[in-house]
């Protein structure tokens, strides 16, 4: 009997852990987290990205630093247990593998212009455009975590869901990506710093 | 039915002539099974940073193996970032395609890849016939009606598919740890296609 009564408080204390948010509240979060959107002109943080697949015993564990200066030059450099880097620069993307060198004309390509865009927005936590997603607002604690669904078909068939932790500053602390299959890529922000001035050579091609 | 007699000749001629053009020397006492030793452990996670050249594109990412069961193993190919580029199947010598992007979902490429990838996950192997040159033993295998050398000296270090007494894809096994392989390289000589994978676990 104890054991039910256990159980019982477990699972009313897992459901409290997130709640749906009131509209006033959603409304109060979304203006917070796009008050401090435009106030970033950079960004710098560390990241660990874990990466689930349900067959695999672990996580496939990567990390390495973002680093963002407005309006839209984003780049993403892997360091652990590769060195692998993506920029983001003037509607191009600039891969460095390894030390070897490519790039991609995003003019072009429909689909990394979205991604581009969708990276900035994410990363600074203005996402909340209800023509391309159906949005749901949770509270946790002191935090909130907010799903996007892409409306659009195309693009769901490779995303089904970003969720989105922001602590009670408004800054995103947690980025997670589901596939359809369930299996996510969930991203962890650390050390995050605003507004410190960024060498042009982070943002060199 | 004379064209056919030749035909058949031909082709005995062709396939017959590869480990004599390689100098091999047949093996008289042959083991009749041989184990593939890489991707056979079910509690592992196979996982490499992959390069896919295809033609002038290069694809890279992460190349994930796992062995669910007894012939059964699951491949995976994700961008750095995640996201999911192709999610292949392989159960009791059958082939399922879980999930592919819209830009590589072409038959011809998928075949060419469930061949490739059916070498690297295949355990048992009947051998036709085993050779020797110098310290290598080189055993023949067949899987689905295509010709295939293992190559094997301290340990299996090569694979080669073999068509018309010619070299068509060359498997390429080193910095081997035990039952990993921790660079693998597939090598297609008649289409550009070459598969890097360097073992990030």
């Amino acid at each position: 009997m104890r054991k039910i009564v256990y159980i019982l408080f477990f699972m009313v204390a897992a459901v409290n852990a997130q709640t749906k948010m009131s509209s006033s509240e959603s409304a109060t979060l979304k203006a917070k987290v796009k008050a401090h959107a435009t106030t970033i002109n950079t960004l710098v943080s560390d990241f660990t990205q874990y990466k689930h697949l349900d067959f695999l015993s672990n996580d496939i564990v990567t990390s390495g630093k973002l680093a963002f200066k407005s309006p839209n030059t984003v780049k993403w450099a892997y360091t652990t247990p590769f060195k692998y880097s993506v920029l983001f620069k003037n509607d191009k993307l600039f891969i460095n593998d390894e030390g070897k060198k490519s790039d991609v004309d995003l003019g072009s390509n429909k689909m990394f212009k979205q991604l581009n865009s969708l990276i900035i927005n994410s990363v600074k936590g203005d996402m909340f455009d209800d023509n391309e997603f159906d949005i749901l607002y949770f509270k946790q604690e002191l935090n909130s975590e907010v799903h996007f669904s892409p409306k659009d078909k195309e693009f769901s068939k490779y995303i089904k869901a970003f969720h989105i932790v922001f602590n009670d500053e408004g800054h995103v602390v947690e980025l997670k990506m589901i596939e359809p299959s369930e299996d996510y890529t969930k991203i962890v922000f650390n050390n995050r710093k605003i507004n410190t001035s960024l060498s042009d050579a982070i943002f060199a091609e | 039915m004379r064209y056919l007699l030749s035909s058949f000749c031909l082709l005995f001629l062709a396939c017959g002539s590869y480990p004599k053009k390689q100098n091999f020397q047949v093996e008289q006492d042959a083991t009749s099974i041989f184990h593939n030793p890489y991707f056979s452990n079910a509690t592992k996670d196979y996982v490499y940073k992959a390069n896919i050249e295809v033609y002038d594109n290069t694809f890279s990412g992460i190349f994930i193996v796992k062995k669910l069961g007894n012939s059964n193993h699951r491949i995976v190919f994700t961008t750095e970032m995640g996201n999911k580029i192709f999610d292949f199947s392989f159960v009791e010598g059958t082939f399922k395609v879980n999930f592919i992007i819209d830009a590589m979902d072409k038959a011809i490429l998928i075949n060419i890849l469930k061949k490739d990838f059916k070498v690297l996950v295949e355990e048992e192997l009947s051998v036709i016939k085993s050779y020797s040159l110098e310290n290598t033993l080189v055993h023949e295998i067949t899987i689905d009606c295509k010709t295939y050398f293992y190559f094997k000296t301290q340990q299996l270090d090569k694979i080669v598919r073999v068509g018309h007494g010619k070299e068509k894809v060359t498997f390429l096994f080193s910095e081997i740890s035990d039952t990993i392989a921790n660079q693998i390289k597939i090598l297609h000589s008649n289409i550009k296609l070459n598969i890097n994978l360097k073992s990030i676990n």
